[in-house]
Parts: structure tokens; C-alpha cells; sequence
């Protein structure tokens, strides 16, 4: 079996079945494998390409070059750990592999099936080590239904995809299912938007299905732009034919031939690999005219975007796509309608179209007999900010936040307090510490003043002010906004104004009741969804934490001591020593003393950077 | 089920999805506040000010009023508690973003709101685009040009040329400044070339005027007309805003001129006359300096339906001027550099002028350069006297060398030839009262109308003591300027005698003519048609003569009766010696000869 993904040209689906059986049947699951996250972040900041390059070399050196393969993958999900390297078939979990381990790593674990001990992973809550992937905390409460198959393919070759059952649910669709039943087994799974909207996705093939047109097209929303979130281009990078075999799906239940996917200018690697997995799949003759022979047509374009943030609202993207500015339109033509350039339009996001396969796979039953009443399935957060484990995770609807944030992010770190996590990318809002315990789904998020979004999950501690995270996100969105209507792009710039100045300490109570105002003008009366849900990072936080406004206007205190211009430093006369540290310290040459007596901080000079107070043993600068 | 009506305001509308809640407001006098609506343009929905509520059930959210289509089973509400917080908190953000705006600030009066909580002068104190995209997409999507777009998004967005180079694609057509709510769009920022606009033709070039016009006020018909060479829809073909905003649907781009065939007895020449050409007077400055301006200009400034409302201002700054200079016989009576004949009513009217001027601007002096005073007529003289004596004009005899600029004033320089001193005087304006002359192409009508014409190209009448309206060729009269220079009373006179000339015709059943006109032997003549050459009067016609089968046997000249004078021109010319004048025919003449 060659290793490029080329090869024949299925001309029937009997004989893609034949091949995917014979693939599988030769390809041994106890045979050893290499596995190296190559995903983004991996590759550029951890070189994880060196990594692959000195297994391989490690192991033509042992001659064994023939047994054991190495396969870079994608994303695998622990990217605080990362590069990671896995070893199969036992499982043995590498994180954080640099150049030098991979001689012992080749040597001990490949040959001899042994864990190399120092290498392994320790569980920072139980100090003990890890050795196999599935016992990591971070995996264990997972749920890998769409992004687990990162592990077992490269994503550059169609035949691993094969190999793991892939296009074997386009193969029943083509040849079991009536576009009508594809449609009625998406809408039994209760499958919701994974964009951040929730829309019911079969609902909306069928009404694309339905609207009349010359040409339909079916769009993939690529165009990951919050801050902080990553899923999309894990899953185009790690695995991106479970994308377009989901798209072939929907464009065969639709009636569509053309496709197009918009993703941003700044994912080159997904875009390559998803540029590799058309090309293989038209090789292939799973793609392109006459398709498993059975004349269905359906191509696939590659747009890419200028990595405006509101191109991801469907219909800016679409205007996009066309060629025009990205500003979004009216809603009140559906793009199922009239998407692109005016023709029945059905968008979907990059989860949403890898989960299709799935579903044709296990059933609507099985699929929604996951997650909570009204959100099935799972979900991928990227797990950002002050958690231990950082990284993308996917569970099961319906998982507490607690679980997330406790169990597999390993909690807050150094110890410190949760205080808050924000979900939904910069539109969405903070989930204080009270509802820890709240389901995350469509629903509850949005009832507790935040939202689903595309999965975004940044968590904070006690050290976060959260009228300065308010500021930094509408900061964000005024940026963002393609400041079309009035109320999106000055309201924003005035919420924006009004927060530094509040961080500043020139902040009045009336400026609170304007945000209220501005907040409420913004949500009701802007065009589309970022401007609908722009307010929710202040409005959260003034709904949850309207204490720590109100130390900002009134005491022109910064509670969490993050505001620079509302603390102050000083050096606590009964614990300084007299050591020195804080005062070579310094940047600005703002502490006076002499060694073995009481230091001094001169406010005048001081920039209140902090440096001073992280590096004191003793505990003896305060910030209040 | 489907219903058909929504109710808004309380009152129940037909729904029709194809419109929108703005459009069946507006046409039912319901006041929605817009600023990025126009009705040329697709609407757009950026300014947010049209919000309206709309109730679906006991769903309400706010939409706006130019995109929403009116759908039956909704109820609207236009001004309720909710839409006026929304446009009032609009509308203060609108006043941070353009403080400079007064469109702006007027809008925000309506609605109660003074002044605005927000920070203003994001972008500069002087801002007044709201960036609702007008400009731009008029130049887009209207006149397909595209010279102007958004740059940027978020507070960053403006609206610019590409690269925020002066584009050469933009036409200047005016388009943008026109549409801008907010008066924020200044061309020069968009061109390298300054807007050519369109000299108002009624207005002496004093303003401009649009490509879509009534000629003058009391145009009959008093009808728009389109000024084909710079209307932009004949330009790129695209525009139709004029078509968009007439609510008759009257504007017809297809409309072609046509030419109407009428046979009449009479046609009354009444083409009046122009100023001479301002060039042969370089050393005035004319048309270098936009405060030297001509007596007709000088009259619009005069006029209570002028471009100054009556107002005297001058055209480079709108100043009233507290001296004016009059410069008489402008080309008159100079042969060496203008027409040597006298222009006749430059003397009255600049008198006329002066008392006029002194009526408005009181402490205003006013100068006359002039060589004689003609003042011959009824009352004229005094009428000079009194702008001397009674209104203070200063009259110098002597002529002007030189008019040129100096710290904003026009210093003109000039003899007075009584007291022998030379002159000079700073004045905030100067007035020429140019040398009269026909209207350009006269010598064409006359060769047409076979009138003659004299060496300025003046009509000439049939006797210029006798027949003082006519003209050689019978049913055609002279009335005004177009004979010679003269004032409103003689015009008046002269076009009141043309046209009881021309009503005399219809006096008799019949014509009377003078007997002696030219006949054809029909039979002798061999239809050469040198007559029709000659005659000066278009008085030969081509005759067919046929058999009772109704075959052309032959073509003959014929002689119109009514038309011919009888000045034998054709009879010298024919060479089968078959024109004769009757009553002097040759063998008449022959015989009278014979009988001495």
C-alpha cells in the first residue's frame, strides 16, 4: 500500500467498499506506529517536524524502517503539552518531546515496548506519572467522537482516512438513501449549528433543499476568527476528508454541485491539507463529475479569507466569497434562499459538516442519545487561559463546567481561585463561579448571558479584572465590527471609551447606566449577530459582577488589582529585609533603600508593573 | 393562513412583501427619520435611525423601517416608547461621531436630544460623515463609476478613493456632495480636477444649474429638460435618480427631438441679441477676475428671482460692493477693436443701474466711465440727470486702460478727459456694458428665411422709413433686437407692429398683393428650374403637369402669388424666355414701345 494517497479511481461503489475492506483488513492494529502531532502550533512554535524527521532517521538506523511507521498527524488536542508523541500500540503518551528524547524514545519504546519514565506526563494534581494517553485526567473525561480520529490518520494521505471507515457513509448515502431520508436522519439526530448560532442543520438543508434555484451551493465556515479558538482548523488540519465527505453528504441531500469552503488567509497549513484532500478525493472519484459512478457532480472551491473576524457571520461571508466588502445584510432573507449571489445558500460550520458522517454512520438514534434535551452530540472547546491543561477538548452536551474546568483542564492554576470563564469567543459572555455547576449547551449558556459560540472557553482567576476582560473583548468587536451600522461601530467605540475610562479610574456611576443603555441600543438595534451579541461581555459582567464596576467608579479601586492607574505598590515595613532584590529589580529605578534596611517605593516613578512584587521572598510588596 | 394587511400605527395597511414598512409609511404620511435611505438606491439599513418595532405575536424586537419588507400579520409600531430611546441614543452617538454636522444636530433637536453623553471628536471636531455609504453607492451602484469606497471596518472605517489617491475615474459629476445627508464630502478630495459645473444659462453664468432643468421661470412649456451633453445617464448609462424621485413617473429617457412640419402665412423674427465677446477687451480682466462682470450679469444681480435673491453681491465672495465702476461703450463704437456702431441703450441702462444700486447699497458709489451720454427719448435725459444729481453717481468722461487686482480690490485706471487728469479707483466691482450684436447664426435663419441682412449681420427691414417691420420676402417680420440695437420700448412697439402685421393677413378672405408678379408659359417652359435659383424670395414652386390618365407629362416652375415681389429677376434669367412680368410682359412692353 503506497503512502501518498494516490491511486485508483473508484468507478463504482462496490468497488470503493472492496478497497476500504481490503485496507482494512491489511493494515494490523498491533503494528507500531510513531504518532507526531504536526498541528499548527506544534509544527511552527515546537518544530514537531524535527521530531518526525529524527524518528524516522532513529529508526532506518535500526533498520526496522519497514515495521514501524511514522505518521505526523494533526492537532491532538493537549496543546499545553505539546509536541506529543504517542506510541502505538500500547498508548504511550509523550508530552512535551524535544529533538534529543527521540533517540531513547525509539530506542525504548518502539523496540522494546517500554515507557521511557522521565519523558512520561505527570499529573500536576497527583504529582504521579502517566504513562498511557487513555489515563491522562485531560483525555479521560473526553469524549473524541469527531476530533479523536486526529490520532490515527495522516491527514495528507486519503488512505488512512479510508482506513478508519471514512466515505463509507457517502457510499451508503449513495447508494441506500433518497436525498429526502439523508435529510429526515440529520434532523432526528437533533445536529445544531456548531458555529455559534444552533441552528437545527437539518431544518436548514431541508428549506435549501426546498427553496427554488437555478444553481445551489453549500458553503463550509472556515473562518475561524475568535481569539483564543482553534477547533476548525484542528479538524481541516488533523482531518480534513470527514469535512468534505460531510459537505458531499449535504450537497448530495441539498442538490447542489458546487461547494465552496472560506477559511482564513492566516490557516496555511489547513489550507494546504484541505487543498491535498480535494485533490486525492477527485483522484479518487469521490469528488468531481460522476462521483462512485453515480453521476453525481460536486466540486469544491477554496476561498480564503483576509481574516476580517465578521466575514465568519454567514452572510458577509458570502458577500466575501462574491468579492464585495464583508458586511453582513438583513436576515430577513434567508440564506437557504438567497445566499450567494442571490441563489439558495446553505452554510455550514467546519464541526457541524464533520459531524454528518457520524450520524449516516451510527444512526440519529445513537447521536441523539447524546448530550442534553435540546443540544445533541458533542462539542470541541479550545480550554484557554488560567487552566492547567490547556488545549482542545471535546465532550458530550450536557457536561457541567466544573468538569471541564476542574477534571480535564486539571483547575485554576498556581492554585488561584476560578472566578469566571467566557465562552463563545469575544461575543460571548462570563460565567461567574456561582453557576460552576451549570450544563454547558445552547440553552443554558444563553440563558446565563453568554453563548455557545464556535466553542471558545477562556477561563479566569481571582488575578482578572473583569470590567478590564469587558474592556479587551469590546475593544476586540470595535476592531472587528465591519462598522456598517451606527449602533454596531460608534456604540462600540463609545462602550469602549467608557471602559478604559472606567479602568482609569474617570469613571462615574452614570457611565454605568450608559453602558446599560449602549449595551441594550447595540443588541436590539444592530443589523446582525455581532452586533447582536457584542454587549454580552459587558453586559455579563455587569450582570454577575456589578460589584467590581462599582469599586472601580466609587472607590476607584481595582478589586483584582489589575487596573494600573487604581492600585499602588508600597513595601510592608515589618517583612522587608532589606535583601536588595526589588530594588536591582526595577525597571524604572523606582525603590530606594539600602541593603539591610526598609526599601521604599517612589510613586512617582513607579510604572506599577509588578516586577517588584513577583520577585519579594518575603511577601513584603503589597498591592492594594 | 395568509393575511393580507399589518397593522401599523394602530391603522391597518394592504401587506405586499415586494415593499417595504418605509416606503408604505412614507406614502401615508408617516414620519420615519432616515439618513442612509435613497430611494435611487438598493436600501442598505447602516444608519439604524429607521428602527421601527415590529410585533410578531408578543414578540417585539426593532427592525429597520427601509429593509423590512411589510409583511401581512405583523403589527408596527413607529414611534413607540422603545424605537424613540433607540433613535434618541442614535442620534447621540451620531452627534459624537459628526459634531460639525448641523443636519445632524437639527435631527437630534426633534427628537429632544441637546447634547450627548458620549466623547465626541473621534474623529476630529470638524467631522460630519456619518459613514451611512450614500456617496458611495450612488457612485457604484448608480453611475457604475466606483471612484469612492469604504476603507477599513470598525472605528477605522472611511470613506475613501482607492489607495487615498485623487481618482481619475471620478467624473466630478457632483453626484456624492449632492446625495451626503450630512454635507461631509468634499470633491476636491475625490478629483484631481476641480467640478466644471454647468453655467445657468438664465442666470448669466452667475450660478450653475443641474442637468435636469427648467429653462427659465416662465418657460412655456414650464417643463424640465435634460441637458443631454452632461446628464450622467447619458453618459454612463446608468443613472436614473431623476426618472426615481419624479412620483408622475414622467421623465422618458427615449424622448427624441423632433422637427415639426407647420405651413404658415407669417413667421415674426424675434431673436433678439448678445453681448460682444468680453476678449477684445483683455486689459478689463473679464473672466480673470470673477468680480469684473457684464451688464446682463449685473442685471440677474438686480433681479428679484436672481441668483441673490436681489441682493447686490458680488460673485468672488459674496460681499456687498461699496464701489462699483460702470464701463461704458465696451466695444461700441470702436472700430479699431469692437463694432463701430453705436449699442443705443447702454447709456439708459447703466443710469438705470446706478440708481438701482444706489436704491440697495446706500452708502454704496458708483462710477461711469462713458465717452458721450445719448440720452435722446422721452424723459431720458432727466432720467441721467436724476442718477447723477439725485443719486449720487459719479459720471467721468473718458475711457478705462486697465482694470487689475490689488489687495482684493480692482483697481481700474482711467482719464477723465474734463479735468485732463488721469484716473484710478479702487472698486469692489466692475460692470461692462458690452457692445450689442446679433445672435450667433442669424445669417443662416436669414439665408433660410431669404431676408438680407446687413455688414453686422443685423436683419434688415423692407424700408427703413416705410416698411419698418417687414421684410423684402412677403409673411416675414422683423420684431426687436434682431434689426438693430433698441431698448424695451421700441422693441415693444416693433413687436406689436409685426404682429398686427401678421394678424392683417387674416383681415380678408383673401390676399391682396401688388399685381406685378412673375407668370410661366407652362407650355414653352422646359423646367430647367434656373428661376428657383434665383429668386431671392422662394417664390418659384415645381408644378407637375399630367394627362387625364394622371401621367407626369412634364415638371414646370410655378410662381407662388403670395410669395413673389415682382422683381423680374427671373425673367432675366429664363432662357426659353418663359417668365414674363405680368402687366410687363415684352409684348406689352413691345406695344408701348411700337405706339410712341
Amino acid at each position: 500500500m503506497n503512502n501518498d494517497g494516490k491511486g485508483k479511481r473508484f468507478e463504482s461503489i462496490g468497488q470503493f467498499l472492496a478497497f476500504q475492506q481490503e485496507l482494512i483488513s491489511s493494515r494490523d492494529p498491533k503494528r507500531r506506529l510513531v504518532l507526531v502531532c504536526r498541528g499548527t502550533s506544534c509544527l511552527y512554535a515546537n518544530k514537531s517536524d524535527r521530531i518526525v524527521e529524527a524518528a524516522k532517521r532513529e529508526i532506518e538506523k535500526r533498520g526496522m524502517a519497514g515495521q514501524v511507521e511514522v505518521k505526523a498527524t494533526g492537532c491532538l488536542g493537549f496543546c499545553e503539552q505539546g509536541p506529543i508523541v504517542l506510541i502505538r500500540p500500547q498508548g504511550i503518551f509523550y508530552p512535551r518531546v524535544k529533538e534529543k528524547d527521540v533517540p531513547r524514545i525509539v530506542e525504548e519504546s518502539v523496540l522494546q515496548g517500554r515507557a521511557v519514565e522521565e519523558l512520561l506526563y505527570t499529573d500536576p494534581s497527583t504529582g504521579t506519572k502517566v504513562v498511557y494517553e487513555g489515563e491522562i485526567p485531560f483525555y479521560r473525561k473526553q469524549m473524541p467522537l469527531v476530533f479523536g480520529h486526529n490520532k490515527e490518520i495522516d491527514p495528507k494521505n486519503i488512505d488512512d482516512y479510508i482506513a478508519i471507515g471514512g466515505y463509507k457513509a457517502l457510499a451508503r448515502v449513495l447508494s441506500e438513501m433518497t436525498p429526502e431520508q439523508v435529510i429526515d436522519i440529520v434532523k432526528a439526530s437533533g445536529l445544531r449549528g456548531r458555529g455559534g448560532g444552533g441552528f437545527p442543520t437539518g431544518r436548514k438543508w431541508e428549506s435549501c433543499r426546498k427553496a427554488k434555484g437555478e444553481r445551489k451551493f453549500v458553503i463550509c465556515n472556515a473562518d475561524e476568527g475568535d481569539p483564543g479558538a482553534y477547533m476548525d482548523r484542528s479538524l481541516l488540519e488533523g482531518n480534513p476528508h470527514s469535512v468534505l465527505e460531510g459537505m458531499i453528504i449535504g450537497a448530495f441531500a441539498i442538490g447542489c454541485e458546487e461547494g465552496f469552503i472560506y477559511v482564513r488567509q492566516e490557516y496555511p497549513l489547513a489550507v494546504e491539507h484541505f487543498r491535498m484532500a480535494l485533490q486525492q478525493a477527485e483522484e479518487r472519484g469521490l469528488l468531481g463529475e460522476n462521483i462512485l459512478g453515480t453521476g453525481m457532480k460536486f466540486r469544491v472551491k477554496i476561498a480564503r479569507g483576509g481574516g476580517a473576524f465578521v466575514c465568519g457571520e454567514s452572510t458577509a461571508l458570502m458577500a466575501s466569497i462574491e468579492g464585495k466588502p464583508g458586511e453582513p445584510r438583513a436576515k430577513h432573507i434567508h440564506t437557504v434562499e438567497r445566499g450567494l449571489w442571490d441563489l439558495p445558500t446553505n452554510l455550514n460550520n467546519v464541526e457541524t459538516w464533520a459531524n454528518v458522517p457520524l450520524i449516516i454512520n451510527r444512526g440519529a438514534d445513537w447521536y441523539a442519545s447524546l448530550g442534553t434535551e435540546k443540544s445533541k452530540g458533542t462539542k470541541i472547546f479550545s480550554l484557554v487561559g488560567k487552566v492547567n491543561n490547556t488545549g482542545l477538548v471535546e465532550v458530550p452536551m450536557g457536561i457541567t463546567l466544573r468538569e471541564i474546568i476542574y477534571d480535564i483542564g486539571g483547575g485554576i492554576k498556581e492554585g488561584k481561585r476560578f472566578k469566571a470563564v467566557q465562552t463563545g469567543g469575544p461575543s460571548g459572555g462570563c460565567v461567574p463561579e456561582s453557576l460552576i455547576d451549570l450544563p454547558v449547551d445552547f440553552e443554558r449558556l444563553t440563558e446565563a448571558g453568554s453563548m455557545m459560540g464556535s466553542g471558545g472557553m477562556i477561563v479566569m482567576d481571582e488575578e482578572n479584572c473583569m470590567v478590564d476582560i469587558a474592556r479587551y473583548f469590546t475593544g476586540f468587536l470595535k476592531d472587528e465590527s465591519c462598522g456598517k451600522c451606527t449602533t454596531c461601530r460608534e456604540g462600540l467605540v463609545q462602550m469602549y471609551a467608557i471602559l478604559t475610562e472606567i479602568t482609569e479610574g474617570k469613571g462615574t456611576e452614570e457611565d454605568l447606566s450608559t453602558l446599560e443603555d449602549l449595551c441594550w441600543l447595540i443588541a436590539e438595534g444592530s443589523l446582525c449577530q455581532l452586533g447582536g451579541s457584542a454587549p454580552n461581555p459587558v453586559l455579563s459582567t455587569l450582570r454577575y459582577f456589578r460589584s467590581e464596576y462599582e469599586a472601580h467608579v466609587r472607590d476607584k479601586r481595582c478589586p483584582a488589582g489589575v487596573c494600573k492607574a487604581l492600585v499602588r505598590y508600597y513595601i510592608d515595613q515589618d517583612k522587608c529585609t532589606g535583601c536588595t532584590l526589588c530594588l536591582k529589580r526595577c525597571p524604572q529605578g523606582a525603590i530606594e533603600g539600602e541593603r539591610k534596611q526598609v526599601h521604599r517605593i517612589v510613586p512617582e516613578k513607579c510604572v506599577k508593573c509588578g516586577i517588584c512584587r513577583e520577585v519579594c521572598n518575603f511577601g513584603a510588596v503589597v498591592r492594594e | 393562513m395568509e393575511v393580507d394587511t399589518f397593522l401599523m400605527d394602530g391603522k391597518e395597511y394592504p401587506a405586499d412583501e415586494s415593499r417595504t414598512v418605509l416606503e408604505v409609511a412614507r406614502e401615508n404620511g408617516i414620519d420615519i427619520p432616515t439618513l442612509c435611505y435613497h430611494k435611487s438606491l438598493p436600501p442598505y439599513g447602516a444608519c439604524r435611525l429607521c428602527l421601527v418595532e415590529v410585533l410578531w405575536g408578543d414578540r417585539s424586537r426593532l427592525y429597520t423601517a427601509c429593509t423590512y419588507p411589510a409583511w401581512g400579520g405583523m403589527v408596527v409600531w413607529t414611534a413607540s416608547e422603545k424605537v424613540l430611546k433607540a433613535r434618541r441614543l442614535i442620534l447621540e452617538l451620531l452627534l459624537a461621531e459628526a459634531p460639525a454636522s448641523p443636519e445632524i444636530r437639527e435631527l437630534a433637536r426633534r427628537y429632544g436630544v441637546e447634547r450627548t453623553r458620549f466623547r465626541a471628536g473621534r474623529k476630529g471636531a470638524e467631522n460630519r460623515c456619518i459613514l451611512c455609504g450614500l456617496c458611495a453607492r450612488i457612485c457604484q451602484d448608480v453611475l457604475g463609476v466606483g471612484a469612492i469606497g469604504f476603507k477599513g471596518r470598525g472605528d477605522r472605517r472611511e470613506i475613501c478613493t482607492p489607495f487615498e489617491q485623487l481618482s481619475e475615474e471620478c467624473a466630478t459629476c457632483g453626484s456624492c456632495p449632492a446625495i451626503c445627508p450630512t454635507g461631509a464630502i468634499r470633491l476636491e478630495s475625490i478629483s484631481p480636477h476641480s467640478p466644471r459645473p454647468i453655467p445657468s444659462e438664465f442666470d448669466a453664468g452667475l450660478t450653475s444649474r443641474p442637468c435636469i432643468y427648467i429653462p427659465f421661470p416662465q418657460a412655456a412649456p414650464n417643463k424640465p429638460v435634460i441637458d443631454r451633453s452632461n446628464c450622467m445617464h447619458y453618459k454612463f448609462g446608468s443613472c436614473t435618480i431623476c426618472q426615481d424621485a419624479c412620483p408622475a413617473q414622467a421623465v422618458d429617457y427615449g424622448q427624441q427631438d423632433e422637427i415639426v412640419e407647420e405651413e404658415v402665412g407669417a413667421i415674426v423674427v424675434a431673436t433678439g441679441y448678445q453681448l460682444l465677446s468680453k476678449d477684445c477687451y483683455g486689459e478689463y480682466g473679464y473672466g480673470l477676475y470673477p468680480d469684473v462682470i457684464d451688464s446682463l450679469q449685473f442685471e440677474r444681480l438686480l433681479s428679484a428671482s436672481g441668483p441673490t435673491g436681489g441682493e447686490i453681491r458680488r460673485p468672488s465672495d459674496g460681499k456687498i460692493p461699496q464701489t462699483v465702476v460702470f464701463i461704458q461703450c465696451v466695444g461700441s463704437r470702436d472700430p479699431s477693436k469692437g463694432i463701430s456702431y453705436c449699442s443705443k441703450i447702454c447709456c439708459m441702462y447703466t443710469a438705470k443701474h446706478t440708481m438701482l444700486y444706489k436704491h440697495k447699497v446706500h452708502d454704496g458709489q458708483a462710477y461711469v466711465f462713458y465717452m458721450d451720454i445719448r440720452s435722446g427719448g422721452k424723459n431720458y435725459e432727466e432720467f441721467v440727470r436724476r442718477a447723477v444729481e439725485e443719486d449720487g453717481a459719479i459720471y467721468l468722461r473718458g475711457r478705462v486702460s486697465r482694470i487689475f487686482e490689488r489687495e482684493g480690490k480692482l483697481v481700474v485706471k482711467g482719464a477723465d478727459t474734463i479735468s485732463g487728469a488721469s484716473v484710478e479707483i479702487e472698486a469692489d466691482l466692475v460692470v461692462l456694458a458690452s457692445a450689442m450684436i446679433p445672435q450667433p447664426g442669424i445669417e443662416r435663419l436669414a439665408q433660410k428665411l431669404g431676408v438680407s441682412y446687413d455688414q453686422y449681420r443685423f436683419l434688415s427691414e423692407a424700408h427703413p422709413k416705410l416698411r419698418p417691420v417687414e421684410t423684402n420676402s412677403a409673411g416675414i417680420f422683423l420684431a426687436g433686437a434682431c434689426q438693430a440695437p433698441k431698448d424695451i420700448p421700441e422693441a415693444v412697439a416693433q413687436g406689436s407692429a409685426a404682429a398686427s402685421k401678421a394678424l392683417g393677413l387674416f383681415s380678408s378672405e383673401e390676399l391682396t398683393r401688388e399685381p406685378i408678379v412673375a407668370v410661366v408659359d407652362e407650355e414653352s417652359c422646359v423646367g430647367c428650374f434656373y428661376c428657383q435659383k434665383v429668386c431671392p424670395y422662394g417664390a418659384v414652386e415645381v408644378k407637375e403637369i399630367r394627362n387625364r390618365e394622371g401621367e407626369l407629362i412634364k415638371t414646370v416652375a410655378s410662381v407662388n402669388k403670395g410669395v413673389c415681389q415682382g422683381c423680374g429677376a427671373c425673367v432675366a434669367t429664363c432662357r426659353s424666355n418663359s417668365v414674363d412680368l405680368e402687366g410687363f410682359r415684352d409684348e406689352q412692353i413691345y406695344a408701348e414701345i411700337n405706339a410712341l
